[in-house]
């Protein structure tokens, strides 16, 4: 197993002028080299949670473990090796992309080259227009490439594929695999099942400011995923329906009937309804 | 020190990219443009009151404005997650505003020397100006740290002018009498109004002197540490 990146026990946090907690003791591990993702709805105290664990806020009840120290022990180094994602835009208007860039770098020791991060997610043609006339896909990129500033080893991720079309996105999920193999290790927090199941190598579901499973992308498919086909055949001028368990498939009469005697349209398997499974896990109407 | 040095080249930058410089340089020439308006026999008397309101009412603008904008940015977060400290990045800022101020007492008493031989002490000139502004860019940055609109910025400075800078004006213009000069010295606009005055002088008694620089300066290190320091990463976080 490697090493610990991050141990969080018994995570608390109450904002000034909340009335209820916003994270309510949650507790668990990031392991270096891998893409660890939270999940979970609006609200549920995702940014919150990524907020503590870069030091933007410090009075928090429980404890982070970071490298096998207290977070609370690291001074502003810590931040040399951390890159960190936003969820909203986070540039000076008025300068352009590059200007932006070159001001954030220079305050780093270590410093990536900027043209090629700009050019890797599609902005070095735009890199001397004033970010004010980006779009909001663009500012997103340059959030996604302000964190690479410095070369992390450690990457946080705030909603990172928020506001991009499918391109951009892919774009972006292909850095954070790249990212990953080169040995980093990733946070990344979301609500898209998308994201999840592309990238992460673990994922813990964040519900009301509470984690209600930690797993893998593909246990929890196998643990909540209906483990059926669902066949669609046309049958008398109408689209019908039926589902048959994939247990013991190959041997079930019916099915065999069906795909020798109809006209059929799709079939599905029941594993790929992750965002199912994103509804029943964090969903209010839960009873497992 | 490393990281100070580029900080504050960024602040100098977005003081012209944003506009900054250039407003404040206009309304230097505004200052100019009522000299002449005002004509050689009394632009003496006037002078000091022009750099005063300088150094005070638009250093507290400024700095309340750009701060202002900078939190809608998020910029001010993104600032938290760099190794920069976060006094080298305070600092950077209160450099600047030092600097925008002091380039416009420079520009103004230099027309009025020049124009219409205004003469003036002008090291202590500087000094002040640097006491000053200091005071009032640690006021602008409590009052950002305490609004969430830009029309609660806009109330506060109101509230700030009519509450301090007015009284002082009135008495300067001789409006008000001399008992209400030691009610005054409680107000951090007739502090500076006095040194500005002394500078340019106006004979003002050694301990009022004493008085309104120590006051400028407990009260910038004060707001500093009670008020902006224990504030200011909730101001620079919250969305
Ligand atoms: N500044 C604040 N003051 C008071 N409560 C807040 C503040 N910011 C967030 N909250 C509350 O804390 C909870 C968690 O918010 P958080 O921003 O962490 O959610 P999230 O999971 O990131 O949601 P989203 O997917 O919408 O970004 C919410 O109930 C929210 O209302
Ligand atoms: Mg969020």
């Amino acid at each position: 197993m490697s090493k610990k990146v991050f141990e969080v026990k018994d995570l608390r946090y109450r904002y000034r002028k909340g009335n209820v907690e916003a994270v309510r003791g949650i507790s668990f591990d990031v392991y270096e080299g891998e893409i660890f993702g939270l999940l979970g709805p609006s609200g549920a105290g995702k940014s919150t949670t990524q907020k503590i664990m870069t030091k933007l806020f410090k009075e928090y009840a429980g404890e982070i473990v970071y490298l096998g120290k207290d977070l609370k022990q690291y001074d502003n180094q810590y931040f040399e090796t951390l890159g960190v994602g936003f969820e909203l835009p986070v540039h000076f208007s008025k300068l352009t992309g590059l200007e932006n860039m070159k001001f954030f770098s220079q305050l780093y020791k270590e410093r990536a080259d900027i043209e090629t991060l700009l050019d890797m997610v599609g902005l070095l043609d735009d890199k001397d227009r004033m970010v004010a006339q980006y779009s909001k896909g663009m500012k997103m990129r340059l959030n996604f490439v302000r964190a690479l500033l410095n070369k992390p080893k450690l990457l946080f991720l705030d909603e990172v594929t928020n506001g991009l079309d499918p391109k951009n996105a892919r774009i972006i999920k292909d850095a954070i695999r790249r990212f990953k193999e080169e040995g980093g290790t990733v946070f990344l927090t979301t609500h898209l099942m998308n994201d999840v199941e592309e990238l992460c190598d673990r994922v813990a579901f964040i519900r009301q400011g509470e984690i209600v499973e930690i797993s893998t992308p593909r246990d929890l498919k196998i643990k909540y995923g209906e483990r059926e086909v669902r066949v669609e055949y046309y049958n008398n001028n109408q689209t019908k329906e039926a589902k048959f368990p994939l247990d013991g498939l190959g041997e079930n009469k019916e099915f065999l009937a069906l795909l020798e005697e109809e006209t059929i349209e799709t079939i599905h398997s029941g594993e790929t309804t992750l965002d199912q499974i994103f509804i029943e896990v964090t969903g209010e109407k839960v009873d497992a | 020190m490393h990281n100070f040095l580029n900080l504050f080249k960024g602040e100098m930058q977005r003081m012209i990219k944003y506009k900054i410089l250039q407003i404040s340089f206009v309304v230097t020439l505004l200052w100019l443009v009522i000299m002449f308006l005002i004509g050689a026999d009394y632009v003496g008397d006037f002078v000091p009151l022009f750099i005063f309101m300088d150094a005070s009412m638009m250093t507290v603008l400024l700095v309340g404005a750009n701060l202002f904008f900078e939190k809608q940015e998020n910029t001010l977060k993104t600032m938290l997650i760099t190794p920069s400290s976060y006094y080298a990045i305070l600092a950077s800022k209160f450099i600047a505003s030092v600097y925008l101020a002091l380039q416009s007492a420079i520009l103004i008493s230099l027309f009025a020397y020049i124009l219409f031989d205004v003469s003036v002490n002008f090291p202590l000139l500087v000094l002040f100006v640097v006491v000053i502004t200091f005071a009032h860019t640690a006021i602008g940055f409590t009052f950002t740290v305490f609004v969430r609109e830009f029309t609660g910025l806009l109330a506060f400075m109101i509230f700030y002018m009519f509450l301090f800078a007015f009284p002082s004006i009135f008495y300067f213009l001789g409006i008000f009498g001399d008992a209400f000069e030691y009610i005054l010295m409680f107000s951090p606009t007739h502090g500076s109004l006095l040194m500005i005055d002394y500078a340019y002088g106006v004979e003002v008694s050694w301990y009022l002197l004493l008085i309104a620089n120590t006051y400028l300066v407990m009260l910038g290190i004060g707001l500093i540490h009670f008020v902006v320091s224990p504030k200011y990463v909730e101001t620079a976080v919250r969305e």
